[in-house]
């Protein structure tokens, strides 16, 4: 099975910022937006998210599977949220408007539900999915846009030690040779009748065959590690400071980007210490509540 | 000075400096009637879990346990594309499922790694083999998410601060019927609260119960599995069920504050439909790979 990263080489302004830059900029732009319900303010953060987005050059064709998934989900989760009375943390909103009460009877059991549909109740839907699909898109353009070879240095400049950054850019190194070992293995086992899309059997049955596939690539994989350790202890691995082989230097663009990341967030703190940035119901949502 | 000494003085400082961030916000919610400050509720839940983790590992400085050698340094590595190609491979090749069931064979792998070589290895080959599955399939980075699943690898590696398994089993069980008595104790004495799903005052004694029945069971299948299987079964299945309730409720609940999700939505939309699932594919696999490494780990006597 070919395991291939989603990451191209673009030419986008996008992918010429240093990756540090972009990732502390995504986490002030993600705990700057979980301040927010006001409509208002969450369609700001989309805009600029939908703008880095556009500015990835990212194509409908590579990303449909993604945003099909993520998009069901995203709805899902807002409707169960609308569906299960107070939406929301507790501090959203404290008053309803009631616009209108649906309702039905269950045939058979002759249970009465309702629905009960607020302003507020729709006003935070709304925010929440802007709010929701602020911080995907966000989330989405780095795999897409960040080279996977670079993602060691980048979180050793982030301050994550070392070892650990070692640890990171090694896992990276092994995807494409897990997965050849995954199609071997998975050959092998089909030459000898197994057949993982049909899996038969009770739930405990077809979770216990897949063991055939896991046990070998994984067993495999610790088996190897054993010369991967020694080849590391006699180089000294550990001993001393390491040196990577990509250098990363911050340029202006960058600086730029880390500066307005973080002076998003102090505003974000400022404007939500001040109780600016709540649940805003608009105008006309109340009237058709009293109306 | 060591470098532990440093990494455990620099942890000193972030610790001080997070606490006194706390009382801030703790002080300005205080001084502004509490609504103003939006984000003080995450982030006194925040810092009491950072700082129940530190504790931890304050009182379990000394142990291997926490050692990251080259060992431990390849094992996080291997672990973490393990998990973040498994995670690809059964999202993307057709897979049947029973009724609500997925198939989720992936999540044996941080709770072994976790349980194997310790909850450093563990808790990286969770967060970081989260990253990468996220990165294969394209779906971004979910921080919250991340975390969780670190923590499910990270909680099986506790089971090597103890002196041997039975004592770790010893430890859960207590620690079990302790927590169950005092949720319990805290319904009973204020059983009438706000529903999660309504909003409107309701009865919640009957949770007592669920819990003291929960407890029960697992009490119990932790002395059947010992007596009639092995203390390792036991353990790892104990540990990674932990683990598992852990590092999805982290992130499940998480999602109340990060995406605006009603409890209700948290527990029956993301904690309930990956909680349950993963437990079951995690009792029935990780055994078996525990069984197939003791195996080697006899033959080749490292």
């Amino acid at each position: 099975m070919l395991i291939a990263w989603r990451y191209r080489e673009r030419n986008t302004i996008i992918q010429r910022l240093d990756p540090r830059a972009r990732i502390i900029f995504m986490l002030a732009m993600l705990f700057s937006i979980i301040q927010f319900w006001d409509l208002r303010i969450t369609l700001l953060f989309l805009g600029v998210a939908v703008l880095q987005y556009a500015l990835a050059r990212l194509t409908w064709r590579e990303t449909r599977r993604v945003w099909i998934l993520i998009s069901f989900i995203i709805l899902f989760m807002t409707i169960l949220t609308f569906l299960t009375g107070r939406g929301g943390v507790e501090y959203a909103y404290h008053q309803e408007h009631l616009i209108r009460r649906l309702g039905l009877t269950l045939p058979i059991v002759g249970w009465q539900v309702h629905l009960d549909v607020t302003a507020e109740k729709t006003i935070f839907a709304i925010s929440q999915l802007a709010r929701m699909y602020a911080i995907t898109i966000m989330a989405i353009t780095i795999p897409y846009t960040v080279d996977p070879s670079l993602y060691g240095v980048t979180f050793r400049g982030l301050g994550l030690p070392d070892k650990f950054a070692y640890a990171m850019d090694l896992a990276f190194r092994f995807v494409p040779t897990l997965g050849r070992d995954f199609s071997v293995t998975l050959d092998s086992q089909r030459a000898r009748g197994y057949e993982v899309e049909k899996l038969s059997g009770g739930i405990v049955a077809q979770i216990r065959r897949l063991a055939p596939l896991l046990v070998p690539v994984t067993i495999n994989a610790i088996v190897g590690a054993e010369d991967i350790i020694d080849a590391m202890d006699l180089r000294a691995f550990g001993v001393g400071p390491r040196t990577w082989v990509h250098e990363l230097t911050y340029r202006r663009a960058d600086k730029l980007l880390i500066a307005a990341g973080v002076l998003v967030f102090v505003a974000s703190i400022v404007l939500a210490f001040l109780g600016i940035g709540k649940l805003w119901v608009p105008e006309v949502l109340l009237r058709l509540a009293t109306g | 000075m060591t470098t532990q000494g440093f990494t455990r003085n620099r942890a000193v400082v972030w610790l001080v400096v997070l606490v006194v961030i706390v009382l801030l916000m703790a002080l300005a919610s205080l001084l502004t009637s509490g609504d103003k400050v939006q984000g003080v509720a995450p982030i006194g839940v925040t810092a009491i879990g950072l700082i129940g983790v530190f504790a931890v590992y304050l009182v379990t400085a000394r142990s291997e346990a926490w050692v990251v050698g080259t060992r431990q340094v390849v094992y996080m590595a291997i672990g973490a594309a393990l998990y973040g190609v498994f995670n690809y491979i059964f999202n993307t090749i057709p897979m049947p499922s029973v009724s609500q069931v997925s198939l989720r064979p992936a999540v044996c792998i941080p709770i072994f790694f976790g349980y194997v070589f310790g909850p450093v290895v563990g808790f990286f080959t969770g967060a970081v083999g989260n990253i990468l599955g996220d990165f294969l399939t394209g779906w971004g980075v979910y921080p919250a998410w991340d975390v969780g699943n670190g923590l499910m690898g990270m909680v099986p590696g506790l089971v090597l601060l103890f002196a041997d398994k039975k004592r770790s089993l010893n430890f859960l069980t207590i620690l079990v019927a302790v927590l169950i008595v005092i949720a319990s104790a805290l319904i009973y004495l204020n059983p009438k609260v706000p529903g999660p799903w309504t909003g409107e005052i309701e009865d919640f004694s009957f949770w007592a119960w669920a819990f003291i029945i929960g407890g029960v069971v697992v009490i119990i299948g932790r002395f059947v599995l010992e007596r009639f299987a092995s203390i390792d079964l036991a353990a790892i299945n104990i540990w990674g069920t932990l683990g598992i309730i852990i590092g999805i409720g982290f992130a499940a609940l998480a999602d109340i504050w990060v995406n605006g999700y009603s409890f209700a939505t948290a527990i029956i939309g993301e904690f309930a439909p990956a909680a349950g699932p993963n437990i079951l594919n995690a009792m029935i696999l990780t055994p078996i790979l525990l069984a197939a490494y003791q195996a080697v780990q006899a033959r080749t006597g490292r």
